[in-house]
């Protein structure tokens, strides 16, 4: 974009800005002090210490919840991709009614509130006889997720001239060959950003987990959300920060690893569908 | 549904939303469409008790943080075992996980709950011959030898006693009557608090109207609702985080459970002094926790022996130390009422749970009444 | 070359048929997944929603329509109104917020863009809960915030928590990023000509917002509110950690028929009467913002 010095910098711009970066550190920033707390409290700073992140290692409970976290967000972020990818090159190239509808189906668990798809995940299993466990959860989490990878891969897919494949059919490719040798290779940033979201969104979702998990151990969201409701222990926050962690590296591989793929997409396309 | 007396730090999640799915869910895991269910067996055949001989790692079942650390590590040195901790989160989750089959050793049901247990032959027998400590609570005259839960102290340990009260901020509240009512008092308007639990915000007001802590007449319960939802013009909000309520300031007046005021007073408070808890006249809701051997569990010997370390004086004593509820062994109550000993409310007789203001377990069309009660409070 | 000719024209005949085909099969996987498991569990809340619940507390089928009846009272309509409220709330200061700040990174961003971006996605896919409850100490009465106000002397000290106010913004913490996202993309695309044109044209920078700026971004704007609004109605989190004795929401109703209530049919008939509430206002959103809604989301 042309910087034309023309427009002058929007002061209130800017301030709303600096005021929404403050909001929405803030609480960040307290979980990470406190979890370096040597008291229990939260709402006075005594001393740093070391003590609840060894208390976390302690805790058995806790590790297996973010072995089982892990499990879970790895599985359901394959899973919803390879669907997810499926999905997007048969919409974006059947054309009609039929592919419409589709789309608008897939769409759906964007624009539903998550409580209802918990219940309706619980109820199916439920319903069919599936004893809940580790495998429900994946269940339900790829089936909400693959809306999100269809999103990034369409928006993708946009872009990509059909000629480019026009070319490789030309050349000798069959539809599938072509699909394997051009457009999947050029897919690779979008599937690459789109997994690594998928990974983050199922990790720290809580709500369809809470609904579907069984007695395997659950998921670290559910089990912080259960604290939380009565009290959350510093070694919670321990861990807290560590998903943070966890989690804030993922998204900025999600977003700068595509780009080292190809020099000039912008990696917020990848997720606002935009195309440059 | 009765709320599990709370850790202050760390503390233990009592009543998880998604326990009640998790609940039935688990247990309907029948082939086939599960809204079509069998009927679960009553008053099942009771399975003998092993002997107290470490046969394996013990696979322990609890909420979370709720045995003393050390007294956990102590065991697993003692007896060169592991003990594998997975926790519940409440008591439907419980249940729902033994109902589909999971097998642990221990685990800590609240009293009415072993009354289900029981009655589904889900616990096996325990046998006090086998325990060198049996007699620190089954002591000649102890309640425990034939609790109202479970008759002849068959298939359970009792583990703490609690009852409920109203803890306050002596500093901003000078007018507590003592009376159910102070959940009521004006001056502290917009700073009260009701826990978060049916079982207790219902027994509360049935106390308050002199009806029966378990009620599910219809009539009843709608002076109950009617009571209730007269309380939101000053109440602040429902929640169970009753020590962080006070401690963050929010709350001058809490409806809260005696073990948590404990630690809140004892354990954390800067100025014990600030806070200060009563037992109101009109009755207060006194509850029991248990530890039992599940009928399935693989090493029932491991769970005898753990239970028989649990009942050494000095173990409880630790976790007394660590939890601020009443163990009733019977070598270590002194050391709770040195504990307790500023706050005579929160002390908690045996003689208590001989009172009808325990909560006991109920028929289903009861139990959908009292929910619908309390929903409709929430919800007006 | 002869090959390729070759190849090229005996491809070409059924060519069109194979990519088709290929296509078609594509779809066929995920669609049946889709069905099986999304379709078919919004089925069964349907089902359920006539049903009973047995002696022994189990949930099972029947054919009864006692479940509709009870929520159609005054108090779950009220309930209703309230989460309206609470969720238009939360998409009016969503937008307040999304706007100045898309701006100002899109037009203003510079080489920083992406990181600013970034900077702000990263917390939002980041343990939602732990920040909620990191507020919740923070804002109460004696937590940080209220004693750096009293000692600044800027107040006595606010009642931040269990407060309706506290709710919508848990709530806008928690949705705000679906609204700034959509919106910075429209931004991003947009020729900066355009509002360079526009404020020579209407000399202010409020008269430019509304007339270039705002219907240029239309398809994200739509797209923001439909992704805020819908499941902000829905969310029961934000009024469980936050809120007071009269916040209570239609997701926390609903989520209490599936835990302590143990009522799933009422549960069922609970969420299929929200999402034929939720249908019917997105239809009426969709046909009153016409054919770019569709295009934008």
């Amino acid at each position: 974009m042309r910087t034309r010095r023309l427009e002058r910098r929007p002061r209130f711009g800017v301030f709303v800005t600096v005021l929404f970066f403050g909001w929405l550190y803030l609480p960040i920033l307290a979980v990470a002090l406190f979890s370096l707390n040597d008291k229990k409290s939260l709402s006075a700073f005594s001393g740093f210490s070391l003590r609840w992140y060894d208390d976390l290692v302690h805790n058995s409970a806790l590790i297996s919840s973010l072995v089982a976290s892990l499990e879970i967000a790895t599985v359901s972020a394959v899973g919803s991709l390879v669907l997810g990818t499926m999905l997007a090159l048969g919409l974006e190239r059947v054309r009609g009614r039929r592919g419409r509808v589709i789309g608008a189906v897939t769409l759906l668990p964007l624009v539903t509130p998550e409580i209802v798809t918990g219940v309706a995940a619980l109820l199916l299993f439920t319903g069919i006889g599936l004893k809940l466990s580790m495998t429900t959860v994946i269940l339900a989490e790829v089936t909400f997720s693959i809306a999100y990878v269809t999103v990034i891969v369409r928006g993708r897919l946009a872009g990509i001239s059909m000629e480019v494949e026009e070319a490789a059919r030309d050349l000798g490719c069959t539809p599938f060959q072509a699909l394997r040798l051009v457009t999947i290779p050029t897919l690779v940033p979008a599937l690459v950003g789109a997994g690594l979201l998928v990974f983050a969104l199922v990790f720290d979702d809580f709500v369809l987990a809470f609904f579907t998990t069984g007695v395997d151990p659950q998921p670290l969201p559910v089990r912080v959300y259960s604290s939380i409701r009565f009290g959350v222990s510093p070694a919670i926050n321990a861990i807290g920060t560590l998903m943070l962690l966890g989690s804030a590296l993922l998204i900025v591989a999600a977003l700068t690893v595509p780009r080292l793929f190809n020099r000039g997409t912008s990696s917020l396309d990848l997720i606002t569908g935009g195309q440059r | 549904m009765t709320p599990h007396p709370r850790l202050a730090l760390p503390r233990t999640s009592r009543r998880s939303l998604l326990t009640g799915g998790l609940a039935l869910g688990a247990s309907m895991a029948l082939p086939g469409c599960a809204y079509i269910r069998d009927d679960v067996p009553v008053d099942a055949p009771l399975p003998k008790s092993a002997k107290a001989e470490i046969d394996g790692d013990l696979v322990y079942f609890n909420w979370a943080d709720y045995l003393a650390p050390k007294v956990l590590r102590g065991f697993q040195e003692e007896f060169g075992v592991r003990i594998i901790e997975s926790n519940f989160d409440s008591m439907e989750g419980m249940y729902a996980k033994l109902a589909a089959g999971n097998q642990y050793d221990i685990v800590f049901p609240i009293a009415k709950w072993v009354v289900k247990l029981r009655q589904e032959g889900k616990l096996r027998a325990i046998d006090p011959a086998q325990l060198d400590n049996a007699d620190q609570v089954f002591y000649a005259g102890s309640y425990f030898n034939d609790p109202w839960y479970d008759a002849g102290s068959r298939v359970s340990i009792p583990f703490t006693v609690y009852k409920t009260g109203i803890g306050w901020r002596t500093d901003k509240v000078s007018s507590m009557t003592g009376s159910w009512h102070d959940l009521w008092n004006d001056d502290a308007s917009g700073h009260i608090f009701t826990l978060d639990d049916q079982d207790e915000a219902l027994a509360m007001a049935a106390l308050l109207l002199g009806y029966g802590v378990n009620t599910a007449k219809a009539s009843e319960l709608a002076e109950m609702k009617k009571l209730l939802i007269s309380q939101k013009d000053v109440l602040r909000a429902y929640s169970s985080d009753d020590i962080n309520d006070m401690t963050g300031g929010d709350a001058w007046v809490h409806h809260m459970w005696s073990g948590d005021f404990l630690y809140l007073r004892q354990g954390l408070a800067n100025d014990p002094t600030k806070f200060d808890f009563e037992a109101p006249t009109e009755g207060t809701p006194i509850n029991s926790d248990t530890y039992a051997i599940p009928a399935n569990a693989k090493h029932p010997g491991t769970a005898m022996v753990f239970i028989d370390y649990l009942l050494r004086p000095e173990n409880a004593i630790r976790n007394m130390r660590y939890l601020y509820y009443p163990f009733p062994v019977k070598d270590a109550l002194p050391a709770f009422s040195e504990l307790a000993k500023d706050v005579p409310a929160c002390n908690v007789e045996v003689s208590d749970l001989e009172n009808e203001n325990v909560y006991r377990l109920l028929s289903a069309d009861d139990q959908q009444r009292r929910s619908a009660t309390w929903t409709e409070v929430k919800a007006s | 070359m002869a090959t390729v000719a070759a190849t090229d024209r005996a491809a070409k005949a059924p060519r069109s048929a194979q990519r088709t085909w290929l296509w078609g099969a594509l779809l066929a996987l995920p669609t049946a997944w889709m069905v099986a498991f999304f379709v078919s569990s919004m089925a069964i809340i349907v089902l359920l929603s006539f049903g009973r619940t047995t002696n022994d507390g189990y949930p099972a089928f029947a054919l009864r329509t006692a479940n509709y009846r009870a929520i159609w009272n005054d108090v779950y309509l009220e309930l209703f109104v309230r989460s309206l409220v609470y969720a238009l709330a939360t998409v009016v200061i969503s937008v307040l917020i999304a706007y100045p700040v898309a701006y100002t990174i899109a037009r203003h961003g510079g080489r920083y863009k992406n990181a600013l971006i970034a900077a702000i996605v990263v917390p939002f896919f980041a343990s939602y809960l732990i920040r909620m409850y990191a507020w919740k100490a923070l804002l109460s009465d004696e937590g940080l915030v209220n004693s750096g106000l009293r000692k600044t002397g800027l107040s006595d000290g606010v009642t931040f928590l269990n407060t309706p106010w506290a709710v919508v913004g848990g709530l806008v913490y928690g949705f705000v990023v679906y609204m700034i996202l959509p919106i910075y993309a429209s931004l991003e695309r947009l020729d900066g000509s355009l509002i360079e044109a526009g404020k020579d044209l209407y000399h202010g920078p409020v008269r430019t917002f509304f007339s270039v700026t705002l219907p240029a971004t239309r398809p994200g704007l739509y797209g923001g509110i439909l992704l805020v609004f819908l499941p902000a109605l829905g969310d029961f989190v934000s009024a469980q950690l936050l809120g007071g004795a009269n916040t209570y929401m239609m997701g926390n109703l609903v989520q209490q028929q599936f835990a302590e209530g143990q009522n799933w049919p009422l549960g069922s008939a609970l969420t299929v009467g929200m999402m034929a509430a939720l249908t019917v206002l997105m239809v009426i959103y969709l046909r009153a913002t016409s054919t770019q809604a569709r295009e934008g989301s």
